[in-house]
């Protein structure tokens, strides 16, 4: 799906879909080569069963359910055999991978996942490097960080939120890695640290008269 | 909903896939049920009201059809030569069975005379392996009045497909 398409900001599913095509892209425009092993076996599986049935079908219309009667056993047990491959192959091979692909450094794979009702992206990220290393990274963030209230997507900090967060996508796309400073919008993650505390850590002068006190609220909040 | 315009080649026939398996699944089902029970037509509706009060117009019948000495009292689906709609109706006598070939007489519990004007000309009895398609085991009220709808208004048939295809491709959740 293109950027400049608008969606409605409270579907999970646009929202998710959405999120999903412009990671591919993304990817893609880094350099990284997307393989389509995983859909290409979903739709053989499929289309195989479907034709089975789609013949089943026409044999039976042509030439009456009597003489279809010896082969209908077989098709039926055949079918439900492809199906039940398909459906492993969906959910316990595919498992809602998004991206498989590879550049000269290694082998990405990524799922995504977002619950019902809770506007977070949930990302896996599983690097396996050409030694064979591989490296696992589970993030996630609110979906109203690439999305303008009014539906549209902005690429920018989709993009620098996968680089920061993901090395491997990182060292690809160096450009797009930002550090967080503790200001503006990233201070809100923080998630509830008292000023005080971040004063203490940074170690600013003349906090010293407050922080037993101060220390003793920030730990509270925190918890 | 989304435009299946921006959608890739394999993102679109992974869409279409999505439509087919359902359709191709339905029939499959209703195949492996018509294997399971040896009649070609495992379920029926009833069309008409003569076998009131038992089963009422739109009622949805389960038919079996192993075990083929049927007893009098069994209400059987069968076919009549030469026409294409099924009746359903009990069994009244039974003649033969065993080394002959079992001939049954049926007749609709609302009708006042038995099936002989309903059967095929010059045929006064029907034959159990050839012209009854399963005794009925089960079924569900009222359901199978959307079946009948459909078939008598031909073009919500076409509107119910359409509808289902349209649904399907679109919805990615």
């Amino acid at each position: 799906m293109s950027a400049t398409t608008k969606i409605a900001v409270h579907s999970l599913a646009d929202l998710k879909n959405t999120t999903d095509d412009a990671l591919s892209n993304y990817l893609t425009s880094i350099k990284f080569q997307r393989s389509h092993r995983l859909i290409d076996v979903r739709l053989a599986l499929g289309y195989s069963a479907v034709i089975l049935a789609g013949g089943l079908f026409y044999f039976d219309w042509k030439h009456g359910p009597q003489a279809s009667k010896p082969y209908a056993g077989p098709a039926v047990a055949a079918y439900f055999a492809l199906n039940a491959v398909f459906s492993y192959w969906v959910w316990m091979v595919e498992k809602g991978c998004i991206f498989e692909g590879n550049n000269t450094t290694g082998n990405v794979r990524i799922l995504s996942t977002s619950k019902k009702y809770d506007p977070t992206y949930y990302l896996s990220v599983t690097f396996t490097d050409t030694s064979g290393k591989t490296d696992t990274r589970d993030v996630s963030a609110s979906f109203s960080r690439w999305f303008t209230s009014d539906g549209y997507f902005v690429a920018k900090p989709f993009q620098q939120w996968l680089a920061s967060n993901v090395p491997s996508i990182g060292a690809a796309d160096p450009q797009n890695i930002v550090e967080e400073i503790g200001r503006g919008s990233a201070a809100e993650e923080t998630g509830g640290v008292s000023v005080e505390e971040m004063l203490r850590i940074a170690g600013v002068a003349g906090a010293t008269g407050v922080k037993s006190k101060a220390g003793g609220s920030g730990r509270k909040r925190k918890g | 909903m989304l435009s299946m315009l921006s959608f890739s080649p394999r993102q679109l026939a992974a869409q279409c896939l999505n439509f087919g398996l359902v359709l191709s699944t339905a029939f499959m089902l209703w195949k492996g049920l018509g294997i399971a029970a040896n009649s070609p037509s495992p379920i029926v509706v009833v069309l008409s009201g003569s076998m009131e009060p038992a089963f009422a117009r739109g009622d949805l019948l389960f038919l079996w059809n192993r075990g083929l000495d049927t007893q009098i009292g069994e209400v059987v689906v069968y076919n009549v030569k030469g026409k294409d709609i099924p009746i359903v109706h009990r069994v009244v006598r039974r003649f033969g069975g065993g080394a002959t070939p079992l001939r049954l007489l049926t007749k609709g519990d609302n009708n006042a005379a038995d099936d002989t004007e309903l059967y095929a000309r010059g045929q006064d009895f029907l034959d159990r392996e050839e012209d009854v398609i399963g005794s009925v085991v089960g079924f569900v009220p009222f359901v199978g009045y959307v079946t009948i709808l459909l078939s008598e208004n031909p073009w919500l048939k076409k509107v119910m497909i359409g509808l289902m295809g349209v649904m399907i491709a679109l919805q990615r959740e």
